[in-house]
């Protein structure tokens, strides 16, 4: 089999093993070595690959895996079995991730552990199969009705993409929200080089709110996200935004060359990758940009970024999409320096030359002395 | 305004040929698919059916089948997974003036249309959906679908499904369809047949079409459309007709109370005359029902036909009557009037 030939040790890298694998068939056995107790999916294009590495796996080694009939069905699964106690997930690309909107605030507001995982594509409606970033606003502003968020991990490699499954379990289960992985189809296709996690290294937590029977040793809870009386209601949401602000702790980002910068690029996910390219090419020619690149995109790195502002001559956020994290760095940057934007729509990857070009605009425009 | 169109403004002295039906448009399945059968089905009857092209819409939802909208030379609508149902429901009685159709397959009917497919049969709404069942996902490459037999190893179950499947008959008879029937793409001149009597009849139409996905699942209904094997494993329905099949015409079904046997009727003990014979138009579902079951019985051919078509009210010709019958009561409606009715002053 195809997969056995890629899963064969290509390199060792302290003692742990490294495989060449698709971002999609990394997330799935990360998931696994970070002992998911189920996985319930949907074929869509370009995350199919998840569910069927899955289907493979599982039955040999441990969880239980569900092609269910519909996004819809897939999400409440994971909202009964993450009330039963379970580390469970669920996967899929970005029309499948707006059936799923329903579930996932009701699953918020029940205050539940999960991992939701958006291999994104062009959209809107039925869109393309090609990669986008168009899912931002709804990953990181709530995307279903009610004030809640999830905790949002970005990816821009493989490796990333194995690494974040744990991650966003452990947020999960701190704070008892659901986490994304907002992702790309690029990324879930793309083969690279991965260090996997260990097995077993994702210790399973206490869940003293779980449906798991109930002797009388245990109270009586309901796992409900109804609250009739409003004074109630408003308690359960000043308790959501209270775990919002704790969450502010676990902002990550990457810096990438900007310590003497006086130009910061922006980009998250597969932009950044593509910046990361854009800052080389701008240091050739004398510009000197660097790249913040948020990793966590809900809890927001607002901070970083707000006092990047006071250092360089302006942003330059770069997005596959018409301009969504703009809107969160231009609230950061708060009008301490000005904030552009490059992006492409619908399925179409900008160019680290087109980028580059729109850079050097923006640098003549701005007069930014180079030396 | 809607206009409360008549089965009269459908139809059309205009004489075309199936050509007229055929698009510009390549062609998008694989080659050797099942999809091209019914597609050159539909094109081929469509001259007969005497409905004008731009009276007629092709609703589909996602997936191979759906792409169907774009090779009918006629309106269409390519929309949302599943929803073709509840979309071509918003069609129908915006403009019942127009004739609305469905292309559709069992990932996409089966499993997140499920809930559209029975309140669309269930309202009787006047539609016709053609299920294009090759029991499996194809657009994704091939992973099992609601209609995939228990067992069966695919992309996303290898090491079998332990999933029941949908029985599309038994589920449209419960949900209320009013016109059911199925037919083979390897067969298209009965193909043809099935789609006419589709379009003839009020209410919804719905016809599941043993459609071949040559590289996903191939063979899937070999037994059934093959010429070897066909007329062991089928029933050809014939209203009136006893139920004799095989490839001699020598065995026949028996209704033994509700249960449905197979026998010979070479061998003296049975003869044609002691045969099940087929009642399309029998109004309690009992009957067509036990037809429905016939593929979950070991041994017995899977019918291919009419299975059922009943009278009963639609529900646009409802909603409209209802409508026009308020009107003839209350009167036409007066904006002006309801404006000024009611707790109202003047503010001078």
């Amino acid at each position: 089999m195809e997969q056995e030939k890629i899963s064969k040790n290509e390199a060792s890298q302290n003692g742990r093993e490294a495989r060449l694998m698709k971002g999609n068939e990394a997330l799935a056995e990360a998931a696994i070595r970070a002992g998911i107790d189920a996985y319930f999916g949907y074929p869509i294009t370009p995350q199919s690959e998840v569910l069927e590495y899955f289907t493979n796996e599982m039955p040999k080694r441990h969880g239980v895996v569900l092609q269910a009939e519909s996004e819809v069905a897939a999400i409440n699964m994971i909202y009964g079995a993450a009330g039963a106690g379970g580390r469970v997930m669920t996967s899929s690309s970005s029309p499948g991730v707006s059936l799923m909107q329903e579930g996932i605030s009701y699953i918020a507001s029940a205050q539940l552990p999960c991992l939701i995982v958006n291999v994104s594509r062009g959209g809107p409606g039925l869109g393309t199969i090609q990669p986008s970033q168009g899912d931002y606003f709804q990953a990181v502003k709530g995307g279903g009705h009610g004030d809640y968020h999830l905790a949002v991990l970005a990816p821009s490699s493989v490796q990333e993409m194995a690494d974040f499954v744990f991650d966003a379990f452990r947020l999960a289960e701190k704070y008892r929200i659901p986490a994304m992985i907002l992702a790309d189809g690029a990324l879930g296709q793309m083969m690279e080089k991965v260090i996997l996690p260990e097995e077993g290294s994702l210790p399973k937590m206490q869940k003293p709110w779980a449906t798991t029977g109930k002797p009388n040793s245990r109270e009586r809870n309901i796992i409900t996200s109804l609250f009739i009386e409003p004074e109630k209601m408003e308690m359960i949401n000043l308790g959501l935004q209270e775990k919002y602000r704790q969450m502010q702790s676990e902002v990550r980002f990457e810096e990438f060359a900007l310590d003497d910068a006086d130009i910061a690029l922006v980009a998250f996910g597969l932009s950044a990758r593509i910046c990361q390219k854009v800052v080389d090419l701008a240091r050739e020619k004398g510009i000197k940009a660097g790249l913040l690149r948020p990793i966590t995109l809900y809890p927001f790195p607002k901070d970083i970024l707000s006092k990047l502002a006071e250092k360089v001559n302006f942003m330059l956020v770069v997005e596959m999409n018409a301009g969504q994290m703009i809107e969160d760095v231009a609230l950061a940057a708060n009008g301490k320096c000005p904030v552009y934007f490059k992006g492409r729509m619908g399925g179409m990857i900008p160019s680290p030359e087109e980028v580059l070009k729109e850079l050097e605009s923006l640098v003549e425009k701005q007069s930014v002395s180079q030396d | 305004m809607i206009d409360n169109g008549t089965k009269e403004n459908l139809t059309t002295e205009i004489k075309y040929s199936s050509k007229d039906f055929a698009t510009s448009q390549d062609v998008r399945w694989c080659p050797g698919c099942g999809d091209y059968a019914i597609l050159a089905a539909m094109q081929r009857i469509a001259p007969e059916l005497g409905i004008k092209k731009e009276k007629m819409v092709w609703v589909s939802g996602i997936g191979c089948s759906s792409r169907f909208p774009y090779y009918m030379e006629t309106y269409g609508m390519h929309s949302i997974h599943g929803r073709a149902p509840a979309i071509a429901t918003g069609v129908k009685i915006n403009n019942p003036d127009l004739s609305v159709w469905v292309a559709t397959g069992d990932g996409d009917l089966l499993s997140i249309g499920g809930n559209h497919f029975i309140h669309a049969c269930r309202r009787n709404i006047d539609i016709n959906i053609l299920l294009f069942n090759n029991k499996i996902y194809g657009l994704t490459k091939g992973q099992y679908s609601p209609t995939s037999e228990k067992g069966k190893k695919t992309k996303s179950t290898p090491f079998g499904s332990v999933d029941f499947p949908f029985n599309p008959l038994s589920l449209s008879i419960g949900a209320g369809a009013s016109f059911i029937a199925r037919a083979l793409d390897r067969d298209p001149k009965h193909l043809q047949s099935i789609i006419k009597r589709a379009a003839a009849h009020k209410g919804t139409s719905f016809i599941e079409i043993y459609q071949n996905c040559n590289i996903f699942n191939d063979g899937a209904f070999e037994l059934y459309t093959e010429k070897e094997s066909k007329a062991d494993n089928t029933i050809m329905l014939e209203h009136g007709k006893p139920m004799v099949f095989g490839k001699n015409m020598d065995k026949g079904i028996v209704l033994d109370g509700l249960t449905p046997k197979i026998v010979r009727i070479d061998e003296g003990e049975f003869s044609v005359n002691d045969l099940w014979v087929h009642d399309e138009f029998d109004k309690s579902p009992a009957r067509a029902s036990l037809l429905a079951e016939f593929q979950e019985l070991e041994g017995f051919p899977h019918p291919v036909g009419v299975i059922r078509e009943i009278n009963k009210t639609t529900y646009d010709e409802e909603f409209h009557a209802q409508i026009n019958n308020v009107k003839k009561q209350k009167g036409e409606g007066d904006l002006k009037k309801l404006l000024f009715s009611g707790n109202i002053w003047t503010v001078n």
